[in-house]
């Protein structure tokens, strides 16, 4: 499954940067992430719980690497999760591309495998969860990236 | 043999349509299926199947699963000890020079590594199915994701990722079969056609899913197994040699089975062996029933095949040779030998002359569920490369695409037909009699093919494509190696009939009562058939290969020919008269023309079985005989198909007007039950066709695995088949009958693309695959539309 | 928790799990298997069953949900035993069934559809029969024995 897009942040690059690298803004900004926290450089581990269509949503064990950073430009992100439904894993390609001195654009594409009860049953579903998380995702992510820019955090 | 003459219309003999015997049982809901079985104590299963198409297994923890509460035990591949052994091979090559065979077939439980996904890695067993499920979520399986192999070609690389690795390739299947010199004669064609066709994979969809139960007496020391197959005597021979126990401890019950169509017939499924081991082991019954969504990935499929195939002709059509390399998808493991691709090989042919063949198939392991027959078995494959083939030819040479079909039937005078390439029964390939010709030209005048380009213009003329297609096919039917009967004139007078093979709706209980009642004069509801228990008759192999009717059907023929002779040498003994004197009528005997000196068969049951006295020296007390049949040779059963469609090419969506089968199964024993059996082949054809595929991605991963997602025909869907029979009576067994379960299916496909393209001229499609559902035929019209369109008008200023 | 069934004109109280689908309390705990599972995703139609005179999925409904209602199963059909339910007559006469699996739940659809269509044409038995999935038959026997029930029990009706 290939989920692609952009997305603007209305922020310098750096900013934008900053903010995707911190476990903490992933964590909200991850639709169904109960924690997520960093366990090295680059990497982070937590549990979703998810439901797609007719499975029910249930715990995910996830596990994210980031890998080929060029800050502040752009890195890729392995994703691995896997609980009693099923699994996802892939990898996603990150850009961020300076469109101004206040304006970052964000260029995503992710391949994403899907496997198991949520793959056999919710497949219709998926491309449509797919998008609605990555929009949910994005939005966590510029909510907080306005607080941050109000100095609220 | 015997010739008895249907003096007694509406008695249900062979060749009436009498109701079935079966029904009643059906309809009231008192039919026993084997998830009706309930027993006290019973343990219920559920198994822990693998999210991933090919990974390492690095660990399994089955700890939270185990503390579950009502959960009895949990097992994976290390506890069961000795008795984890990969299955049998069910059928072996065959011995074609040059075959190459790689054997690997199915474990109980995945050790080590995963093939397909959904096979299964760890069972629990657990008080009751939902306490069971529940702990699926408890168990923890931690996989290495290994590269899966989906890809038919990319899995023949050389850095193919391996599937066996013992085996280091993923070949499972290299066999190559010829006759005649392809390679000469093609230089003297007057043209060669060639595609790429395609087949892709469906589900068999039996409504009911796989099913078994078995309880282990300890005091009789016997264990029952109820199950779904389509094969329950192969099933008790191998289950008694799995558990040291002799056949006669283990009896197997295939009751009423709620549809076969192929993969009830594979064993050993993971799920048969475990059962009993565990019923046994832990000395309570236990019960496991497949949901539909592992019927989904765990029961086998059929259908994924790749041919590069060629055609060359004279000027005049006639074909002079047929090149085909083909790869055969057998999934992560092949059991079942090479029945499946060998089929699609000799089937290709078809009712054709076709002097030079030159065929090689390969088959290969995907990780992908394995591939055992489904209805039709390998045949519409062929059928649809052939049938495409001459299409194209046709095209090519300007000749109408019945023509060229007449033109190259094999004719009347020439049967029995021998070919040289070997079929699945390891025998060369044989037609043993049929007579094509006619079954064209019944079709054609059905379909009115004459008339046709007249209603096509009208049709168009009101904004409507309709198109036809006219297909042939042949089937090899009723192949041995053997069945089994008893029958039995009970002490009542009811005669009773049992053998070996399982029925999975196709009216056994009715067509051997008709085959029995007519050689010993009584009505066909006087006459109880039992089927699929081990314990009523031990000899026999299974309901497959279109084979129940013909074979089955033969042996019951043979047993109750064996009873009649009892009858009347018991009726002459007591009436004291020579055998030929005595004649059968209406259940009694008598002395020809004396109907007051009548004796009842259930009074002559009695004096058969003396209770004082002696038994004649020589004779056996009773009115029962047992008889096996053994065909040297099957039965070609053949037909043709005639369909009519309108497509919206705006929509890409096809309507199936009308849909003709005119065909030749031998004989028929009950012409309403043989029409059922075309109408539901049809319906599974067009399914085939057009709605059902199964989308595996390339990760190996099923995407469709229920029937929200996958679609079955409904009843808006299938038309009313409109048939003709014709009979060319076999003469390899003695009702001259040739098998017709699979028979719809095969051509559907076949038929259907030629339709479509008839209605659509203009777009110039060439249909090289099935299925074709309405996106892809979307697409297909997409690209044709894309390709001629016109150069844009210029702008007008 | 205890639910009140009245199933075929007999009350039953049964003990089952809150979770327990209406087909597995009639088949597990009332022995009644005329309903079958097939898809368990109410999509086939082999579990229907009458709930208050309406045609339901059992696999969908949760034996609580029945709670207090009246339910009619195939086995209800013919309560005497001795003679069959017209359409199922019909059924054998037009054999409309092979392996017999989806036939309980095709018979309870067409029950309240005959009731309330009581000369349907051929269309309409198509579109009422387009919820209950049959693998055999390939239908046309399945619309033909719906035709010749309606049929004779409009002669019954005429003659009564």
């Amino acid at each position: 499954m290939i989920v692609e897009g952009e997305h603007r942040f209305p922020a310098p690059r750096q900013t934008v940067w900053d903010l995707l690298q911190d476990p903490l803004v992933l964590e909200k900004a991850m639709p169904g992430a109960r924690r997520l926290v960093a366990t090295g450089d680059g990497t982070y581990e937590g549990v979703l719980r998810l439901g797609v269509g007719p499975v029910t949503a249930a715990e995910w064990k996830l596990n994210v690497e980031l890998r080929d950073r060029v800050p502040p430009s752009s890195y890729t992100m392995l994703i691995d999760s896997k609980g009693a439904l099923g699994f996802t894993r892939g990898s996603a390609k990150v850009e961020l591309i300076e469109t101004g001195p206040a304006a970052t654009t964000m260029r995503y594409k992710a391949d994403l495998q899907v496997g198991g009860k949520v793959a056999g049953l919710g497949q219709r579903l998926l491309d449509q969860v797919a998008k609605m998380m990555t929009k949910q995702g994005l939005d966590g992510m510029g909510k907080e990236l306005d607080r941050r820019l109000k100095g609220l955090n | 043999m015997h010739h008895h003459p249907p003096e007694h219309p509406g008695r249900g003999y062979v060749g009436e349509s009498a109701p079935r015997n079966e029904d009643r049982r059906l309809l009231t809901g008192n039919a026993l299926f084997v998830d009706d079985v309930q027993l006290e104590g019973m343990l219920h299963v559920a198994f822990k199947r693998s999210d991933h198409a090919h990974a390492t297994i690095l660990g399994i923890d089955t700890s939270a699963a185990l503390a579950r509460p009502g959960v009895v035990a949990v097992l994976t591949a290390e506890d069961l000890g000795d008795y984890w052994q990969p299955g049998p091979l069910l059928v072996p090559p065959p011995p074609v020079q040059g075959l190459v065979f790689n054997q690997a077939t199915q474990v109980p439980l995945a050790k080590g590594k995963v093939r397909h996904a959904g096979e299964p890695v760890v069972m629990i067993i657990a008080e009751s199915r939902y306490i069971a499920e529940d702990a699926l979520d408890d168990v923890w399986v931690d996989y290495e994701p290994l590269e899966p192999v989906v890809d038919l070609e990319a899995a023949l690389a050389p850095d193919a990722p391996l599937i066996h690795e013992q085996l280091g390739t993923n070949l499972a299947a290299f066999v190559p079969q010829t006759h005649g010199d392809y390679e000469a004669a093609v230089k003297d064609a007057h043209v060669v056609v060639s595609r790429r066709f395609h087949y892709d994979r469906g589900a068999s969809a039996a409504m009911e899913n796989r099913c078994v139960v078995a309880n282990w007496n300890a005091r009789a020391e016997e264990l029952t197994v109820w199950d779904t197959t389509q094969a329950p005597i192969p099933i008790r021979n191998g289950l008694a040699r799995m558990l040291g126990l002799l056949e006669s401890q283990v009896r197997v019950v295939a009751p009423f089975v709620g549809g076969g169509f192929g993969p009830k017939i594979m064993m050993f499924y993971p799920e048969e062996v475990l059962v009993p081991w565990v019923a046994m082991r832990l000395g309570r019954p236990v019960k496991w029933a497949e949901d539909r969504q592992e019927n989904f990935y765990a029961t086998t499929q059929e259908r994924g095949q790749v041919h590069d195939a060629e055609m060359a002709v004279d000027a005049d059509g006639r074909i002079i040779g047929v090149r085909d390399r083909f790869l055969h998808d057998t999934g992560a493991y092949d059991p079942y030998g090479l029945t499946v691709p060998i089929n699609s090989q000799c089937t290709l042919l078809g009712p054709y002359d076709v002097p030079h063949y030159d065929s090689e198939f390969r088959a290969v392991f995907t990780n992908r569920t394995t591939v055992t027959p489904v209805r039709g078995a390998g045949r519409q494959h062929g059928v649809f490369v052939m049938e495409r083939l001459l299409d194209l030819a046709a095209r090519e040479l300007g000749m109408d695409r019945v023509e060229i079909r007449r033109r190259n039937y094999i004719g009347a005078e020439d049967f029995p037909h021998q070919w040289r390439i070997l079929f699945q029964d390891f025998s060369p390939l044989y037609y043993d009699s049929g007579n094509y010709l006619p079954t064209l030209e019944k079709a054609l005048e059905m379909v009115d093919y004459a008339g046709f380009a007249e209603e096509q213009r009208r049709a168009r003329e009101q904004g409507r494509r309709i198109g036809v297609g006219v297909v042939s096919y042949v089937e090899g039917t009723g192949i041995g190696p053997y069945e089994g009967a008893r029958v039995t004139i009970e002490p009542s007078g009811r005669v009773r009939v049992a053998t070996g093979l399982g029925t999975q709706g196709q009216g056994h209980y009715t067509v051997f009562a008709q085959v029995v009642a007519e050689i010993l004069d009584v009505d066909v509801a006087q006459v109880n058939v039992v089927t699929g228990d081990t314990r009523e008759f031990g000899w026999g192999t299974g309901t497959f290969a279109s084979r129940g009717a013909v074979v089955a059907g033969s042996a019951c023929h043979a047993a109750a020919t064996a009873v009649r002779a009892k009858v009347l040498a018991t009726a002459a003994r007591v009436l004291g008269i020579p055998e030929d004197e005595v004649e059968i009528v209406s259940g009694r005997v008598q002395p020809r023309g004396q109907p007051e000196r009548a004796i009842t068969l259930a009074a002559l049951s009695g004096m058969a079985n003396p209770l004082r006295g002696a038994v004649v020296p020589g004779t056996e007390p009773g009115l029962e005989a047992t008889a096996y049949f053994g065909p040297e040779k099957g039965s070609t059963a053949s037909g043709v198909h005639a369909i009519v469609v309108e497509v919206d090419p705006e929509t890409a969506m096809v309507k199936v007007l009308r849909y003709i089968v005119v065909h030749d199964c031998g004989r028929l024993i009950n012409p309403v039950i043989v029409e059922g059996q075309v109408q539901g082949g049809v319906a599974h054809g067009i399914g085939n066709a057009f709605y059902e595929k199964l989308h595996f991605d390339e990760g190996g991963q099923l995407q469709n695995a229920s029937f929200m997602d996958y679609l079955l025909p409904t009843a808006l869907d299938v038309p009313r088949v409109e048939m003709a029979h014709r009979e060319t009576p076999a003469p390899e067994n003695p009702l001259g009958l040739k098998g017709v379960g699979e028979a719809g299916c095969i051509p559907t496909g076949a038929a259907f693309a030629q339709a479509i393209e008839d209605a659509l001229p203009e777009y110039g499609l060439d249909i090289t695959e099935i299925p074709l559902s309405p996106n892809r035929l979307f697409e297909l019209l997409e690209s044709a539309r894309a390709a001629s369109a016109p150069e844009p008008a210029p702008a007008v200023p | 928790m205890q639910v009140e069934l009245t199933v075929n004109g007999a009350t039953h109280t049964v003990e089952v799990e809150p979770r327990m689908s209406l087909l597995d309390c009639l088949r597990d705990k009332l022995a009644l298997n005329g309903a079958h599972a097939g898809c368990e995703h109410g999509v086939c139609g082999a579990c229907t069953v009458l709930m208050d005179g309406q045609a339901v999925r059992s696999c969908l409904i949760l034996a609580a949900q029945a709670d207090g209602a009246e339910i009619t199963t195939v086995e209800g059909l013919a309560p005497d035993g001795a003679r069959m339910h017209v359409l199922q007559e019909a059924f054998r006469d037009a054999h409309g069934l092979q392996c017999g699996f989806c036939t309980p739940g095709i018979l309870m659809t067409m029950v309240p559809f005959l009731a309330e269509n009581p000369s349907p044409d051929e269309d309409a038995i198509r579109e009422a029969l387009s919820g209950n999935l049959c693998r055999c038959t390939g239908y046309e026997n399945i619309v033909r024995s719906v035709r010749l029930a309606a049929e004779r029990m409009a002669t019954a009706r005429a003659d009564g």
